[in-house]
């Protein structure tokens, strides 16, 4: 089995895109109008609004990016998936049952929609409209380029391929990214991301049962021997330090009720009372494919430090030379399909409200309607969305890595700190202001935005996204509470009193 | 009555802030966010952990408390006003002890290591890790069967379910709105 290593990986990976296209296929005819496309016609399961939710949440990012960061910061990274329970427990709180009140009671069918309803206000619409789109463009490149890059090294291990460029693997991957989420719209994605989901959690479970192996003495005999070579690595709060860490847990622990691509998930349920069996099925998916993240990390670094193996060219390597070391062949090529369908859920979650806030948003915000034939113009939207966003990883990739970069600032920190307070506050505080919204979602992206293009460092690895989603809060309720309290529609203060 | 949560959850992220200033504030500490490892490329070493929370150690400590008081109080501003009966602020009171009862363990438990240099193991990491992992983990727990199990009686009763089907209805009656 072994010499046909590379075969079973790509085999693998390969059955996973066949099953994406079939079922954007079937969900094409699913789709009938803007409602079906965006929101799936607010008609799921509890099993499959769980998996979709709790597999968006766990991108690349966390199959790829976060062993190398274990790798790298040691313990650092465990606060940004420790906090995972508490930022579930807060969003589906504050969020979801709301959410999908006002979703029914306006029929929204994006984020946007439902803020320009809670405030009545076109400008807040407007402004977390192009908020989506900056932070969409972002990941999106960011995801098209890691799924392309895990392309590349799995298609060059074979003699067919071994020359196979970048160019050709970010136009294979993102085709068929592409072609569920224009055929079958959230309907293709919420249906693969269930498949996705279940395949990231036996992929965590089956990892963690190697990664136990890979020393006599277990997981104990990889954290000794880390701890033996440098204690802070292995203490609580890492080597990147106890403000980082606490940082990190601030951030990744409110802002997932912030996230545009998560909590669209929660207006897309068949009835508000699923929410209470949603809410522990997405946290379990959650915890079982984040064991993946924790034990690669630690093993890799155990590993590299006890002479095990040789140190890694790159953090983000730990992954896949743990899965060519020391996995089988089959569990490998799981993983792999898991690793793709990591970054495509996530990918198409954001190319789906990247879609939304472009041909149904910032149309809205400016002109006071849709446009016409909403349906047509989100495919059109969708494919290039994902041309631009794949020209501009692989521009970055070649040219200039600033640019993507600079539009990953408006990733997960930036999105918590505009949205978390506008929404999460104010879906559950009548006294919120469209001035107090306003207020908070352009401090949080000017402060990202000057971090960022700065280069500003901040003492004890103090995160600039933590100081942005403070100020965003403080100004949020100071700004609303100064400012004359909003009369709200009669639906809007029924909702609220609910 | 009306409540006054929202100036709890206000003057508690204004605390936070404040800490956060007199952290920037205070006496640096070299290579206070980690530094290169000595021997392996990519990797990062932790540097003088004792050195560092002996300059703010105390102020996270206090920032960290906040938050888990945030969270509570946030958790508790999804609950509808009239559902936060003695009976929710009790169960809140007691997640919030719960939750500084791991992070005291956790801090101390480090503190201890710092000083001493042995540390003993519990399921397969360091103690203090442990409590971070494990303890973490489950500190939220309580919120989630808060929501699951006392979903009709604090988040979403029969109630509420019956008001917001007559709200649709009225809605349906009126399209025009």
């Amino acid at each position: 089995m072994e010499a046909y290593r590379q075969e079973i990986i790509i085999g693998a990976v390969l059955i996973y895109m066949v099953f994406c296209i079939i079922t954007g296929l079937w969900a094409m005819r699913r789709t009938k109008n803007s409602a079906d496309f965006f929101i799936a016609g607010r008609g799921l399961g509890p099993v499959v609004v769980s998996l979709a939710l709790f597999s968006s949440t766990l991108s690349g990012f966390g199959f790829v990016g976060g062993p190398g960061l274990v790798y790298s910061i040691g313990v650092s990274s465990f606060w940004m998936i420790v906090i995972s329970s508490t930022g579930y427990a807060l969003g589906f709180f504050l969020v979801a049952k709301r959410i999908r009140m006002i979703a029914d009671v306006r029929n929204c069918i994006s984020l946007p929609d439902v803020l320009a309803a809670r405030y009545n206000s076109e400008a807040v619409r407007f402004l977390i409209a192009v908020t989506i789109v900056l932070g969409v463009m972002g990941y999106l490149a960011t995801q098209i380029l890691a799924m392309a890059v895990v392309m590349q090294a799995i298609l060059s291990g074979t003699a067919m391929f071994a020359d196979i460029g970048l160019v050709a693997c970010v136009v294979i991957s993102s085709t068929v990214l592409i072609f569920y989420c224009v055929t079958g719209g959230i309907i293709a994605s919420v249906y693969t991301d269930v498949v996705q989901g279940a395949i990231m959690m036996i992929a965590g479970v089956l990892i963690l049962l190697t990664a136990m192996s890979v020393f006599d003495g277990g997981m104990q005999e990889a954290t000794s021997i880390i701890l033996a070579d440098d204690g802070e690595a292995m203490m609580p709060f890492g080597a990147a330090g106890i403000m980082a860490s606490l940082g990190w847990f601030f951030v990744f622990g409110l802002g997932l009720a912030g996230q545009p691509h998560l909590v669209t998930k929660m207006m897309m349920n068949r009835s508000i009372s699923d929410n209470r069996t949603i809410l522990p099925m997405s946290l379990f998916g959650y915890v079982m494919a984040a064991l993946l993240w924790v034990s690669i990390g630690v093993i890799m670094r155990a590993a590299v430090i006890d002479g095990v193996i040789e140190p890694l060219a790159l953090p983000d390597d730990a992954a896949s030379l743990f899965l060519s070391i020391f996995t089988n062949p089959l569990l490998a090529g799981i993983v792999f399909a898991g690793l793709f369908a990591a970054i495509m859920s996530t990918s198409d979650a954001f190319l789906n409200i990247g879609t939304a806030a472009i041909i149904h948003d910032i149309p809205k915000a400016i002109q006071g309607h849709a446009i016409q034939n909403e349906l047509f113009w989100a495919r059109i939207v969708t494919v290039i969305l994902a041309i631009v966003a794949a020209s501009f990883a692989l521009y970055s990739h070649f040219q200039d890595a600033t640019l993507v970069a600079i539009l990953g600032a408006f990733g997960w920190a930036t999105f918590a700190a505009s949205i978390f307070p506008v929404l999460a506050i104010g879906l559950n505080w009548k006294g919120a202001t469209a001035m107090g919204a306003v207020a908070a979602i352009v401090s949080a992206l000017l402060i990202n935005f000057i971090i960022q293009l700065a280069g500003i460092v901040l003492p004890y690895g103090i995160l600039g996204g933590l100081i942005a989603f403070i100020v965003s809060l403080v100004l949020f309720i100071a700004v609303s509470l100064v400012t004359k309290k909003p009369e709200l529609d009669a639906d809007m203060e029924a909702v609220l009193d609910i | 009555m009306r409540s006054n949560l929202i100036y709890v959850i206000f003057a508690t992220v204004l605390l936070m802030a404040g800490i956060l200033v007199a952290i920037c504030l205070a006496d640096s500490v070299p290579n206070a966010a980690g530094l290169a490892h000595a021997q392996f490329n990519g990797m990062q070493a932790g540097g003088d952990g004792a050195a560092r929370l002996e300059h703010i150690g105390g102020l996270a400590f206090a920032f960290q408390a906040l938050l888990l008081l945030l969270i509570v109080c946030l958790a508790a501003l999804g609950v509808a006003e009239e559902r936060r009966s003695p009976e929710l602020w009790a169960y809140m009171g007691g997640t919030l002890l719960f939750s500084l009862f791991v992070w005291w363990q956790m801090y101390s438990g480090h503190q201890a290591f710092l000083e001493t240099g042995v540390t003993s193991y519990f399921m397969g990491f360091p103690v203090a890790t442990a409590w971070q992992v494990y303890g973490t983990w489950l500190g939220a727990i309580p919120l989630i069967i808060l929501y699951t199990v006392g979903f009709r009686k604090f988040i979403f009763t029969f109630e509420d379910e019956q008001k917001y089907e007559q709200l649709l209805e009225n809605i349906a009656r009126k399209p025009e709105q």
